[in-house]
């Protein structure tokens, strides 16, 4: 019961992004398109549920005194991996996610939810806690790559989607972009949220 | 190009060009968190760049003396922010014990500024960056004071941000736009203005 | 004083675990980096100056500077090299394909992580023309020499110096070297 209530929450009631407003730098710098924005959220997701399953399988031999920095460790090793793993396999999108994968550990989406969630609960609901977090990360971030990468480049994960005559709206992919696309789409959340 | 102007290059690209709030999206957590009031933005843009100037001097010795000199660049990551957040440590403990008027200033910011990836993000773009002819890399004096600049160019926008915030608070909004949306928005505006900026050589 | 002993050497336990791994994932990883890197570099290499065979040179002077000569029947007929500037976000690389008189052949742009749209528009098939058979003074772009220069990507000018200006510093690193070895190889 509560696995699945865990999980929900992360998504829509306790979405990262929208609601709590955590992890704003990688949502603005790699939402320019659907597959980075993409690759982006299962790398953090992936992060997300290796250090939530540790950290709440150590929480009782863990000082009090030193949490966070282990927590970091902790996070940062995984995070090394994910970087190691995705430049053996993936190259493309490892170059083009950039500096944005290391800083990964510094996403207080990572550090919350260890600190919040992971260091005071079992390890079957910190991983549901993960899942669901990793997705609402994801998904939001996947819905502002949609709006910027139509917008300014015309496609969706590369697929031309509007008419070749369509003149690309460039300021949606640069950063001013990402900012305004956010504002607007925060807006519609908080419209829709009073009207019901 | 001597090096004083090597330094005015470095110093422009930081604040204005490429700055680091606007352009590269880093440090956006405290940018937005922490600019509703114009004097906790100016004790946040002075504890930044004091831990970024010190950040990016010690990871560059880390890297280039630990890291490289032992084969173990894979460790990177995990030693880059165990330094920062010993630092922040360190440094909160040395300000707390000799100058308690500034602790009482900056204090509150200091364990925020671990999660800055601003401060990560630049040690790791100091050991990635060339000089402007593009095969030098950087030394010691170039890490180090890459990093003052981008605090300056962080703690800059993070003033402007605070004071058109404080503003926006008494402009009739619609209700679903007050808060973040419109601060959002109101970055957008600014990282537009800041685009000005691309165009100059130098 | 034993307390924080024990903290010392909980994160010290902590810390020399997670590196444990880290090597251990690393020694899996970077080999198949590696090979990777390499394998592009040849079939790049390959792709600039097609049937060639190439065998590497390390400048004189600056140990940091490899080259490669590319030869068909033991004659020589032009270079390659990568050439690193830094772009709007982050290092461009470049790898350059020159004819024996080192004017260019044609560019590959095979590390970059500049903006979608603009800058990495400079990936895109019909960028190297605008490179194609300048020699070393002619590798400036319109925004620095007007006209005759090469014609900057829409909205990223930045880019597009960044790269005409590292290849123009690597060929004339690679005629320095040209003329200290006394020959044309």
């Amino acid at each position: 019961m509560s696995f699945i209530k865990e999980l929900s929450k992360g998504i829509v009631k306790e979405n990262p992004i929208f609601v709590i407003v955590l992890g704003m730098c990688p949502t603005l710098a790699v939402s320019t398109s659907v597959q980075n924005a993409l690759g982006m959220g299962l790398a953090a997701t992936f992060v997300l549920m290796c250090s939530n399953m540790i950290i709440s399988l150590i929480k009782d031999i863990t000082p009090e005194k030193i949490r966070i920095p282990i927590y970091i460790v902790v996070i940062a090793a995984f995070v090394t991996i994910v970087d190691m793993a995705m430049a053996a396999y993936v190259p493309d999108l490892h170059k083009s996610l950039g500096i944005f994968i290391p800083l990964i550990v510094v996403n207080c989406i990572i550090l919350g939810r260890a600190e919040a969630f992971a260091s005071k609960n079992n390890i079957l609901n910190s991983l549901a806690d993960a899942i669901g977090m990793g997705a609402g990360f994801t998904l939001s971030l996947t819905v502002v790559a949609t709006i910027r990468e139509i917008l300014g480049n015309g496609t969706w994960l590369n697929i031309q989607v509007l008419p070749k005559t369509y003149q690309p709206m460039l300021v949606a992919i640069l950063a001013p972009g990402a900012f305004i696309t956010l504002g607007f789409l925060m807006a519609l959340i908080n419209l829709i949220k009073e009207r019901r | 190009m001597g090096y004083l102007g090597e330094i005015f290059v470095m110093a422009m690209t930081a604040i204005f060009i490429q700055n680091f709030v606007l352009s590269r999206f880093l440090g956006l957590c405290p940018y937005l968190g922490v600019s509703k009031k114009l004097d906790s933005a100016m004790g946040m843009g002075l504890a930044v760049i004091f831990v970024m100037t010190l950040a990016s001097a010690f990871t560059f010795l880390i890297q280039k003396y630990l890291l490289i000199a032992l084969g173990l660049e894979y460790l990177q990551t995990i030693a880059f922010i165990l330094t920062i957040a010993a630092l922040v440590q360190f440094v909160e403990m040395v300000i707390q014990k000799n100058a308690p008027a500034l602790y009482k200033s900056l204090g509150v910011y200091l364990p925020l500024i671990t999660t800055n990836c601003a401060v990560l993000g630049v040690a790791i773009l100091n050991t990635k960056t060339f000089r402007s002819d593009g095969i030098t890399p950087y030394n010691f004096l170039d890490a180090t004071l890459n990093g003052f600049f981008s605090g300056v160019g962080f703690t800059f926008v993070l003033l402007a941000m605070a004071g058109l915030r404080m503003r926006l608070e008494m402009a009739p909004l619609p209700k679903s736009m007050k808060g973040m949306p419109i601060s959002l928005i109101l970055a957008g505006i600014m990282a537009l203005a800041f685009y000005g900026f691309m165009g100059f050589k130098i | 004083m034993k307390y924080y002993i024990t903290l010392t050497l909980t994160l010290l336990i902590f810390c020399a675990v997670a590196s444990g791994i880290l090597a251990y994932v690393n020694s899996l990883t970077s080999p198949i980096i590696a090979d990777r890197k390499a394998q592009e570099e040849i079939a790049t290499r390959a792709l600039l100056i097609p049937g060639a065979e190439f065998t590497e040179h390390k400048a004189k002077a600056d140990t940091n500077f490899v080259y490669y000569v590319a030869s068909k029947d033991s004659t020589v007929v032009g270079y390659t090299f990568i050439a690193t500037g830094t772009g709007y976000a982050g290092p461009v690389k470049t790898m350059v394909g020159l004819d024996k008189d080192l004017k260019v052949i044609t560019i590959k742009v095979t590390d970059q992580a500049e903006t979608p749209g603009l800058g990495a528009n400079c990936t895109k098939e019909d960028f190297p023309e605008r490179f194609k058979g300048r020699a070393e003074a002619e590798l400036m772009v319109d925004k620095d020499i007007g006209p005759t220069g090469i014609k900057s990507l829409t909205g990223a000018t930045i880019t597009t110096r960044a790269i005409a200006n590292s290849i123009r510093g690597q060929i004339l690193m690679l005629k320095a070297d040209l003329d200290t070895a006394g020959e044309t190889l």
